[in-house]
């Protein structure tokens, strides 16, 4: 499969690879053209190919059972992400007519072509993952099976009967399509089943009026349509009940009222039904300098997100054509945007099927869970343990315990005169905010930047804003234009010699549940300069003008990227004058033009640059005299890659750093984010060490090829190496050695003082 | 606790600041915390006199606000300054009153010489970097709003300071209207500045060379603070690499600038008034070296905050600047300095001696001193109306570090020094006199025109006086024989005003010498 982009350079799509031709140095103007859109990577593509190495997890048979589903379910969520927000882009692209042509040279049209194409062969391999692999496997290995109403025991049959009919059947709203009742609104994400009816010859008074003009087929049969939404307040499915020593065996919510669709149109005859689910344009577009109360803006728009315009249809594979054809016209949707599904539609509910009681054995256990942080022993004072010097986390190897702890002390400390923290994402039942609120409450200037443009949170986001601001929290919504990112706390303190302030700063967000699932890492710290800089952060946060000078802190929009490129360019220096220069750097994704033309030129002078990119990469490895000095490498495993570190040689004095941004327009562009040295010799160390043992992962980690393409890490000769399990084990022995009820080394008690 | 939180507001032309400080016995001032937000007062006040209500009212917001920031830090004690855009205003009183009322923050008004003498004192509190900088020529340059403060050090001592009408904001406006090019705006500039830079140097400085520049502003001091742009440690930068970073400055546009130079993109304009002002000055006083310590008022308000606390600070004698000028001033009129020396002693000793009858303090003693330096300034108008005279120059001359009322006080004790002293209740004239600084006047009057009195010969008979009171009376014991005959019979009548101020009579008496 090729496309040809507007340059006319031909490209290998889902890899792309570069052909021959393309890999001699292209020169302009007699200096190298370091913009050639030869030497990128669509970034949707590249995005594309980070599913695929998910999905790749989710087929490798040495994964436990249970977690090459949830990998399986990833892969189509994040599919689903993908559509809405990135396919749904490209789609206004091409109808608004924009010619511009991407980092590799794509137009949008070209672009969408590209990726239906290979999202279409990607769900493909899911469900052949699904079908093939994953179903027998569950079968065979632990007795679990999903069965088709017609499969159902007698007993089996009375129990979904009775439940269909307690549970099913009062919440299903059946809606009849006629020329008094349009084709219904069929929300975003929901699964849906539609049907074509005939009427009975007995049956009294048609509740259809006149038919409508839907699909050629429909009117030529005479066949009315109806559409019934699968209830998405109920359990996707259904564990039938159990036979002593029989498989545990499932039944989907979408088969049960697919065979019960008689019962809700009583005076037809279904002639065929078929579950369907429509993505739709999700992107927010918010004009900030019109909306007055961004807050109410953004709850309209989320309405809007429900009806936006259809960009994928997924149905069963075998649909009746008459119904296909009605739901495409309907719909307005394109012959590439239609998905046969050869399985059940929406696998997210893999998920749910992962959390099943009773298949442990199936599900992964060799990665520890969140241990105590050394420096921060559980029931110590955080205040304390900060004053000793700068304290370095890597979760979830370590828990985040002590950074809810920090806010939790300070909402009751006497002490404490302020609490400031940005919020992007956070969990549920987040305790962080209810000490931000306890911390109102008790008489603390808090304030909290909540981020309500932190997509698919927002509504989220907007209910307990709310309830902050109701706790009296100084509520702020950040900067007109830009998503605050960032991720920092202050808490200022009045201690005996002054106020001192708190900071702690991190890759990733305020969140105690995913803490437990993505690799961040955090820093705290007193330092005055890093005090300094985080109030001015907040000043400028909340409206206030820029700070005259920062000590630590580099900030995005205004000054991240700069640095980033003087931080390369200096590399480059340092290789030309014969010094030591070495990147390392870690990331989720990488596709700012400016970095990777930094980076080229940077390995044109000599420096080696390893990456370790989660996802997204248009940089390519290994064109002669352009980027033959970088290495890039993608690490998917148990958890989710987050952290975002910064190494930089420097001529032997070293640079390490850690920030909220990726390498990616977005990011330095459009965002406030936060980058921060890591300047403890101690502490460096440490995430140098993250960074090298990432690089030598030999188990979870994949290669990118000259062909752009991702390959296994060739283990022969090489230690085995499992970064995260590694990072795990390190911070069991960590928190054992720190925690003295484990020591044998018994000091006495002293006496308290009288 | 010995740590004092304090909080510095500047309602300053376009930029209303807020910082928090700490003052401490053992760590002297650190900074905790700076706020600032655009507003553009200045162009308010300067074209029409009058704050538009719109900005008054986001004024107000702006200051519940910085109310809210100091109780985030427990912050108890602050001082909020108006300059140029409030002291301009026709109506500041309503407006400050409605302010404080909805925000709970009083504003004080700082007349131009109590601004810049808190700049001055912010310099100062940068300690051994400013004191090794004034020991050679060197001109404070602070660039305001509405206007731009000339200060001269000479052997680093300040002689000289003058306020020119060349502020940053309005000449911003004014060149706003002139329609003109980029390059042809420069040119403008440039005029309008070295007009009023002409007169300047002719009367201030001859042919002398100020070697050295400090310069306060909003604008270039920033910049300044980058190491990497001066090549030299943060704030310093010769003079040829500043004319060369401007005139780069000058190939570039806003965006670009802004981005090269770290700063907001609305400051772009302002830093080219504000460049090419220092740069008229630089060329006019030869300068070889700018000094931007990038300091502000609030610096100078914090520093003000924790002397008169009594907190570790840089040691200036900020006094000794004050009578530097005042002797200065006297000397441009023509003032015999022996005389105000010798008036100076007397005024000071019967001072001094009468401290439980006045309750006045340290301040008024200045206040005193300097009346004494400038007891005759008028003759250089007049020898007939030489009160009127003397009032009116010292009205008129600024004197870096004296408020307005100070200065009044001072004008009028030189003028009922000379004239009959009129009562509270008999002015005529509009005057911004309380009754508390009136009887300020009367008093440091009575102990002037006693002084004055006792040397009337200008021969300086009265040099090793002593004074004491003593059962009811003011002994003014003169040491030797001299003939004393002209001033005991001038005495009565200044010794009546004595009398009816401090209810006590002043009397001569002469001692032999030992």
């Amino acid at each position: 499969m090729s496309a040809e982009n507007q340059n006319g350079i031909s490209r290998k799509q889902g890899s792309g690879a570069m052909s021959g031709t393309d890999s001699a140095v292209a020169v302009k103007g007699g200096e190298i053209d370091w913009r050639n859109p030869a030497y990128y990577i669509n970034r949707e593509l590249s995005w594309l190919q980070f599913n695929e190495r998910v999905l790749g997890e989710a087929r490798r048979r040495d994964n436990k059972l249970f977690e090459r589903l949830k990998f399986l379910s990833i892969t189509s969520s994040n599919l689903d992400e993908f559509f809405m927000v990135r396919v749904a882009s490209l789609k206004d692209m091409e109808n608004a007519g924009y010619r511009k042509t991407d980092i590799a040279g794509m137009t949008a049209s070209a672009q969408l072509a590209a990726v239906l194409s290979a999202t279409h062969k990607f769900v493909d391999l899911q469900y052949s993952t699904y079908g093939r692999m994953l179903v027998p496997a569950l079968k065979q290995e632990a007795n679990l099976e999903t069965v088709q109403y017609e499969e159902l025991t007698e007993e089996e049959e009375t129990f979904v009967r009775r439940y269909f009919e307690e549970e099913v059947y009062p919440v299903l709203t059946p809606t009849a399509v006629d020329s008094s009742r349009p084709f219904p609104l069929v929300r975003n994400k929901t699964l849906n089943i539609a049907a074509l009816l005939t009427r009975k010859t007995d049956a009294g008074p048609s509740i259809l009026r006149q038919k409508k003009g839907h699909g050629k087929g429909a009117e030529a049969a005479d066949l009315d349509v109806a559409v019934v939404q699968v209830p998405s307040g109920l359990p996707r499915f259904t564990v039938l009940p159990a036979q002593a020593d029989g498989p545990v065996r499932i039944i989907f919510l979408e088969e049960i009222i697919r065979h019960n669709m008689p019962q809700l149109f009583l005076n037809y005859d279904v002639v065929s039904a078929c579950p369907f689910r429509v993505m739709r344009n999700a992107d927010l577009s918010i004009d900030e300098d019109e909306a007055e109360d961004l807050l109410k803006e953004i709850e309209k728009q989320l309405k809007r997100r429900q009806w936006g315009e259809a960009i994928r249809l997924e149905v069963e594979s075998g649909i009746d054509e008459r119904l296909l054809s009605l739901l495409k016209q309907e719909l307005r949707v394109q012959e590439s945007e239609v998905f046969f599904i050869d399985g059940p539609l929406d696998l997210t509910f893999l998920m749910k099927l992962y959390g099943l009681d009773g298949f442990d054995a199936f599900r992964e256990h060799r990665y520890a869970r969140p241990q105590a942080v050394p420096e921060i022993p559980e029931g110590a004072d955080v205040f304390a343990c900060i004053r000793k010097g700068d304290i370095f986390m890597h979760h979830p190897y370590e828990t985040f315990t002590p950074v809810v702890n920090f806010v939790a002390q300070a909402a009751v400390d006497p002490d404490v005169l302020a609490i400031k923290q940005t919020l992007y994402r956070v969990s549920g039942n987040s305790p962080i905010i209810a000490a931000l609120a306890r911390a109102a409450e008790n008489g603390k200037q808090v304030m909290v930047l909540v981020e309500l443009k932190a997509r698919f949170d927002e509504e989220h986001n907007i209910g307990w804003a709310k309830m902050l601001e109701k706790a009296g929290c100084h509520v702020i919504y950040g900067l007109v234009g830009l998503k605050t990112h960032s991720k920092i706390t202050l808490v200022v303190r009045r201690e005996e010699d002054g106020i001192r302030r708190y900071v702690h700063l991190a890759t990733g967000n305020y969140n105690d549940s995913t803490a437990k699932l993505y690799t961040d890492v955090g820093l705290f710290t007193c330092r005055e300069a890093y005090g300094e800089d985080a109030t001015a952060v907040f000043n400028m946060l909340s409206g206030y003008s820029e700070p005259r000078h920062w000590n630590r802190l580099t900030l995005a929009p205004l000054w991240l990227k700069d640095r980033f490129l003087y931080l390369i360019g200096r590399e480059a220096e340092h290789a030309r004058a014969g010094e030591a220069a070495h990147i390392m750097a870690k990331m989720n994704s990488l596709c700012d033009p400016d970095i990777i033309e930094a980076l080229y030129k940077a390995s044109a002078a000599g420096v080696r640059i390893d990456l370790v990119i989660r996802g997204i990469c248009c940089l390519r490895v290994g064109i002669p005299g352009i980027s033959e000095n970088i290495h890039v490498r993608s690490i998917v495993g148990y958890f989710l890659e987050h952290s975002r570190i910064f190494y930089f040689e420097n001529g032997g004095s070293p640079e390490v750093y850690a920030a909220s941004a990726d390498w990616m327009p977005r990011n330095l562009d459009r965002r406030v984010e936060i980058m921060f040295p890591l300047e403890d010799p101690a502490i460096a160390a440490k995430a140098v060490h993250i960074l090298k043992t990432e690089l030598a992962d030999t188990e979870q980690a994949c290669e990118m090829n000259a062909d752009g393409v991702y390959d296994r890490v060739d283990r022969r000769g090489k230690e085995i190496v499992n970064s995260q399990l590694t990072f795990c084990n390190e911070a069991v022995a960590a928190a054992a050695v720190a925690d003295p009820r484990d020591t044998r080394v018994f000091i006495p008690e002293t006496a308290p003082e009288s | 606790m010995a740590v004092q939180l304090f909080g510095a507001i500047d309602v300053g032309s376009y930029e209303i600041g807020l910082t928090i400080s700490e003052c401490s016995k053992k760590n002297g001032i650190r900074e905790i915390d700076h706020v600032s937000h655009r507003i553009n007062l200045g162009t308010d006040t300067f074209r029409t006199g009058k704050i538009s209500y719109e900005h008054v009212g986001e004024l107000k917001a702006l200051l519940s606000e910085y109310r809210k920031i100091m109780d985030s830090y427990g912050v108890k004690e602050y001082r909020a300054y108006g300059t140029s855009a409030i002291r301009e205003m026709v109506n500041s009183t309503v407006v400050l009153d409605g302010i404080e009322l909805l925000t709970g923050i009083h504003i004080d008004v700082l007349s131009n010489s109590e601004q810049r003498f808190l700049d001055y004192k912010s310099i100062a509190a940068r300690g051994e970097g400013f004191t090794r900088f004034i020991e050679r020529p060197t001109a404070i340059v602070d660039i305001g709003g509405s206007s731009i403060q000339i200060s001269l050090f000479d052997k680093d001592r300040l002689i000289e300071t003058q306020n020119l009408k060349l502020g940053v904001l309005r000449l911003y406006d004014q060149i706003h209207s002139i329609d003109a090019g980029a390059r042809r705006l420069d040119y403008v500039i440039g005029e309008l500045v070295n007009s009023q830079l002409k007169v300047f140097q002719n009367l201030y400085l001859g042919e002398q060379r100020i070697r050295n520049i400090i310069v306060v502003d909003d604008y270039i001091s920033p910049i300044l603070q980058h190491r990497t742009l001066t090549g030299r440690d943060p704030g310093y930068i010769d003079c040829a690499t500043f004319r060369s970073v401007m005139e780069r400055v000058r190939t570039m546009n806003a965006q670009e600038v802004a981005k090269r130079l770290g700063m907001a993109d609305d400051n772009v304009p302002l830093l080219y008034v504000s460049g090419k002002m220092l740069e008229c000055i630089v060329d006019a006083f030869g300068s070889e070296m700018i000094w931007a310590p990038g300091v502000t008022l609030c610096d100078g308000m914090v520093y003000e905050f924790a002397e008169k606390k009594g907190y570790k600070l840089p040691d200036h004698d900020f006094e000794a600047d004050i009578l530097s000028i005042a002797h200065n001033t006297a000397e441009r009129y023509h003032g015999i300095p022996e005389r105000q020396h010798e008036l100076e002693e007397i005024a000071v000793k019967i001072f001094d001696a009468t401290k439980k009858y006045h309750g006045l303090g340290e301040r008024e003693r200045l206040l005193l001193r300097i009346a004494a330096i400038l007891h005759d300034c008028g003759k250089y108008i007049s020898m007939v109306n030489v009160g009127k005279c003397s009032y009116d120059i010292i009205m008129a001359t600024e004197i870096i570090g004296l408020s307005h009322i100070e200065r009044e006080i001072i004008a009028n004790v030189v003028k009922f020094n000379h004239e009959t002293f009129i009562y509270y209740r008999a002015q005529q004239s509009a005057t911004d006199l309380d009754r508390q600084s009136y009887l300020t006047i009367a008093k440091l009057t009575a102990i002037l025109r006693l002084a004055n009195g006792l040397d009337r010969s200008h021969e300086q008979k009265f040099h090793d006086i002593r004074v004491e009171v003593r059962d009811g009376q003011l002994f003014i014991r003169v040491p030797g024989e001299v003939d004393l005959t002209m001033e005991k019979g001038l005495f009565v009548h200044r010794a009546d005003f004595f009398e009816e101020v401090y209810g006590i009579r002043p009397v001569i008496r002469q001692t032999k010498r030992k």
